[in-house]
């Protein structure tokens, strides 16, 4: 069988290595076409060979790397996964669209990043092996670096540097708690192992309480960082805002620390020492993140700011709701990381288009872009009422299903989390007034419309946002089968 | 004869030496470019005789000296720092008078560190230590006419000197003690060791003399001086060949001889290993020569090694011994791209005082495209970003640390690791986002050669660590024979 995790991991990562010996920006864009189509055509066949009804990982490959050390090239998918590949095989391609005919220095290495990128967040969705699973994660870390501080904004050096070292801390830290988990099954098995799947059963017959909590908690800052959730969301918004507009939706697609709660926190989780603290952590982190960032939002003056901030709220759905530990919240937490991205890279596009052609951000000192723009006020106009959670659109299945799940378990953070839906209602759409309606600002003189590709690109990730609105059952059913999984787990813990 | 024919990397080294040195007294001065391919021929065919003995196992000179797995695998990093040694100092002896003398000092030095690798006595140790010690003395001051390279061999010299006294002194307490200077023969008068304080006044003065080589805080004050005064291509061997000599030799003499005395010297290590990282890494923050900052890299490195003394499993050992390896390819490499970049100012502008100065890396990334490439992949690796050398290193020697239950001196190694990558990405923003006006030029083509193979195992041992940790994990049971 055609080793297709591998294919789809490598082909980016290779690809990027070429178009960084191109020469022009039309070679330079189309190896990037092919690649990240190549990678949406091969995952697409995936999906339909995928079994959305077992929890099992699927399409697995196996090989030794350093047997000495128990460390393998160990590839899988299962439900966790796949909807995340998918949503990066959807999103990369289009968004090579949406950049294609800008004018920028080094395209070469413009689009490199952006594959390297897409090979390394793939092969952290793929890595059934710690070690393989930490250069990946590692490996994200490089060409968003380089995105930011090339084509990145006045404060790109320090925003670069700021989200280089605070996750690099994070992993270095998720790295501790890794280290923990190997030697103490090391110890207790006598034969040592980075496989995920094996690492994570043996977890529970540690037999130290504190190291269990221990390991747990190391673990979970990684992600947490990563999310990120209040209080260590503070690279974001500078990392969001100073990138360029394609690196802000590549930052989007980093769903790899929620992915790390699903795939290794939620299974670890009813064998810790202590349950209810770990839950009750990540609860209040979540609804302190939807609350809190929700607030900042509001007060921001720079749009892309307030669409950064506003990412740091709508990821704390994914944090409250796998605290949540009800099949329902646990899977529309991960709808919510699918969601989240598909309606965060038009976002992000918006705020890209809207201050090439009129050279602002600044919320006040737009108006009445819709006379001049009408295609792109129509797209963020359905965006911006996908992303407060119009009814119909896939942003209101995610939190709907998270607040209504986690009602069950944790009532007072969800009541604490519904007060950020007023807010979030008000800060969307007095954005969208200032910005969009009323009188036309003159100041910004003449202004156009984005262009051909922007709009395909723009309006095919706004079609989906409608047709899994409409019927999620393509990624949720996928979803569910694992959280229920997990839940059943959970259940026969007692948690 | 026997013996002999187990020496072939030895003597072939010595060979090549004496041949560089003959040759270069009957040439001119325009055609000692000669010299500098016959030193790497040299070196290649010493590093063939080496690979192909490797699993030999055998004593010599009645049992002084032993080839084993431990002194086959640094061999190999003595020998790789020394190729890129002479084939970066081809481009940087170029026009230069005393070429031979540079390389025959160069072959010899790493002729001692060979031997101190083999040792299995103590004279014998001391001897080869000095063999390389006073040739690198001369190779820091190699540039007669620069006062920051005479200032950078003097303080070398004197600080050296001190050293080997300190550790001879503490050879002849082992020697008082036990009455003999043999290494397996200390370790089996443990006995004697225990009950009499000479073992201890020995351990003492003998960290305080290794202190000095590897350059462990506060023995370290003559490194950055040195290795910023030294020619870079000499930093390199001195950062990456010489200190490894010292981290071996530490390891012989008191992993095997002295491990009676384990509880004693362990704790020293510990804390040795903790301020010399930290100290390195927080000084380093501030550089604004770029050969200063990796030499205090190169303390802070150190200072990770010096953990596996304290952990001492061999999990550990072997982690210590691996990063040996893998610092010889990233040190050297880092200190070979800033010897580029040097050779680079230097060519513009003949009067600059400070070459190696940060500003000078500035757009890098457009004007030598290859060095700045290199560079990166270097201080990467340093840093510990996975898929290089360093990070596989700082695997292994970190999670065995924690392995055997200090967690904590693993979370302040962890932490350091992170402040380092601040120094380290600064080079590469310099490189890369700051803006210059001058010209591309072409790059000297050895400094790119040896760049290139730094970087290809760089790499390689990052990718493909299974047969260079399983060596070093052979090396490391050399150590301790029956495990611990």
């Amino acid at each position: 069988m055609l080793p297709i995790l591998s294919l789809i991991v490598l082909i980016p990562l290779i690809f990027a290595a070429l178009t960084l010996l191109t020469k022009t920006k039309e070679q330079a864009r189309s190896l990037a076409l092919v690649a990240t189509v190549s990678v949406l055509l091969l995952t697409v066949y995936m999906y339909f060979n995928f079994d959305s009804s077992i929890a099992a990982n699927q399409f697995e490959e196996l090989a030794q790397w350093v047997p000495s050390l128990g460390i393998t090239y160990h590839l899988g998918v299962d439900g966790i996964s796949m909807p995340l590949i998918l949503l990066n095989a959807i999103v990369l391609p289009l968004l090579v669209l949406f950049t294609w005919n800008d004018e920028r220095k080094s395209p070469n290495k413009f689009y490199a990043c952006i594959l390297a990128t897409e090979g390394a967040v793939i092969g952290v969705f793929t890595s059934l092996d710690f070690f393989l699973f930490y250069v990946f994660w590692e490996l994200t870390l490089i060409p968003l670096f380089f995105m930011v501080s090339i084509w990145g904004g006045p404060n790109k050096h320090h925003a670069a540097i700021k989200f280089f070292i605070y996750t690099h801390v994070a992993s270095l830290v998720m790295l501790l708690g890794i280290f923990g988990l190997y030697f103490a099954a090391w110890d207790m098995t006598g034969v040592p192992t980075l496989d995920i799947p094996t690492l994570i059963a043996q977890f529970q017959f540690i037999e130290s309480g504190i190291v269990k909590d221990m390991i747990f908690l190391a673990l979970l800052f990684g992600f947490i960082v990563k999310i990120p959730s209040f209080p260590f969301h503070s690279w974001l918004p500078d990392a969001y805002t100073e990138a360029p507009t394609a690196g802000s939706v590549l930052f989007v697609m980093l769903k790899i620390g929620g992915y790390g709660l699903f795939k290794i926190m939620l299974p670890m989780l009813p064998f810790t020492a202590s349950p209810n603290l770990m839950i009750t952590i990540m609860a209040v982190l979540g609804s302190v993140s939807i609350l809190y960032g929700a607030f900042l939002a509001l007060s921001q003056k720079d749009l892309k700011k307030m669409v950064a901030y506003s990412s740091v709220s709508h990821m704390g759905y994914v944090t409250l709701g796998a605290a949540g530990l009800v099949s329902l919240s646990v899977s529309g937490a991960m709808f919510q990381q699918f969601s989240h991205g598909l309606i965060m890279s038009i976002m992000f596009m918006s705020c890209g288009v809207i201050n090439n052609a009129t050279g602002t951000r600044i919320i006040n000192d737009l108006g009445g872009l819709a006379q001049k723009m009408p295609k792109l006020a129509t797209i963020m106009v359905f965006t911006f009422m996908a992303s407060l959670g119009l009814p119909g659109l896939t942003g209101f299945i995610a939190e709907v299903s998270v607040l209504a799940g986690s009602f069950v378990n944790l009532p007072v953070y969800v009541i604490i989390a519904l007060l950020a839906i007023v807010i979030t209602a008000a800060y969307h759409l007095w954005a969208l007034q200032r910005a969009m309606f009323g009188v036309y600002n003159e100041k910004l003189g003449t202004v156009f419309d984005i262009n051909s590709y922007q709009t395909l690109s723009m309006g095919i990730i706004a079609i989906l946002i409608l047709y899994f609105g409409l019927n999620p059952s393509p990624v949720l059913d996928m979803m569910l089968t694992n959280s229920e999984q997990i839940i059943s787990l959970m259940a026969v813990m007692g948690v | 004869m026997m013996d002999l024919m187990l020496f072939a990397p030895e003597l072939s080294l010595v060979l090549t030496g004496l041949a560089v040195l003959l040759i270069g007294l009957f040439i001119p001065t325009e055609s000692k470019k000669i010299l500098g391919y016959i030193a790497t021929l040299g070196v290649i065919v010493a590093l063939f005789f080496t690979v192909s003995s490797l699993g030999t196992q055998a004593t010599a000179f009645n049992d002084t000296v032993s080839i084993d797995a431990l002194s086959q695998f640094f061999k190999i990093v003595f020998l790789v720092v020394a190729l890129l040694f002479t084939i970066s100092g081809i481009k940087y002896t170029e026009g230069n008078s005393s070429t031979e003398e540079f390389f025959t000092l160069g072959l010899f030095a790493t002729i001692g560190m060979m031997f101190v690798a083999s040792a299995n006595d103590l004279m014998v140790l001391f001897i080869a230590f000095e063999l390389a010690s006073l040739a690198t003395y001369a190779l820091a001051g190699f540039e007669k006419k620069n006062p920051k390279s005479l200032e950078a061999a003097l303080k070398y010299f004197i600080i050296g000197s001190l050293s080997a006294a300190l550790m001879l002194l503490g050879i002849s307490y082992l020697y008082g003690a036990t009455g003999t200077t043999s290494i397996p023969g200390i370790a089996a008068n443990a006995d004697v060791l225990v009950s009499s304080p000479m073992g201890l006044v020995a351990v003492v003065l003998l960290i305080a003399g290794f202190g000095f080589k590897i350059a462990l805080v506060p023995f370290h004050m003559w490194a950055p001086d040195t290795y910023q005064g030294a020619p870079s291509v000499v930093s390199a061997l001195l950062a990456a060949g010489s200190k490894k000599m010292g981290i071996v030799a530490a390891l012989k003499i008191f992993v095997v001889a002295l491990i009676a005395l384990q509880t004693e010297w362990q704790i020293a290590f510990a804390i040795l290993a903790v301020v010399t990282m930290t100290y390195g890494n927080v000084v380093a923050l501030n550089q604004t020569s770029v050969k200063r900052m990796l030499a205090y890299s190169s303390l802070a490195q150190a200072g990770y090694i010096t953990m596996a003394f304290v952990v001492l499993t061999p999990m550990a050992l072997g982690g210590g011994i691996f990063y040996a390896l893998s610092h010889g390819f990233m040190k050297a490499g880092a200190f070979i791209a800033t010897a580029a970049v040097t050779y680079m100012i230097l060519s513009e502008n003949k009067d600059s005082t400070d070459p190696d100065h940060i500003d000078n890396f500035r757009g890098l990334g457009r004007r030598m495209p290859i060095t700045a490439l290199s560079m990166t992949v270097f201080v990467f690796a340093l840093a510990g970003i996975p898929l290089t050398a360093g990070y596989m290193s700082k695997f292994i020697l970190f999670s065995s640390t924690i392995q055997s239950g200090f967690v904590w001196l693993a979370v302040i190694a962890i932490l350091n690791s992170a402040i380092s990558l601040y120094y380290y990405a600064k080079i590469v923003k310099y490189m890369y986002f700051l803006p210059t006006e001058s010209e591309k030029i072409s790059e000297p083509l050895p400094y790119t050669i040896a760049m290139v193979i730094a970087v290809l195992g760089v790499l390689v041992l990052g990718f493909w660590p299974e047969p260079f940790v399983y060596w070093a994990m052979e090396a490391a049971k050399v150590l301790i024979p029956g495990g611990f």
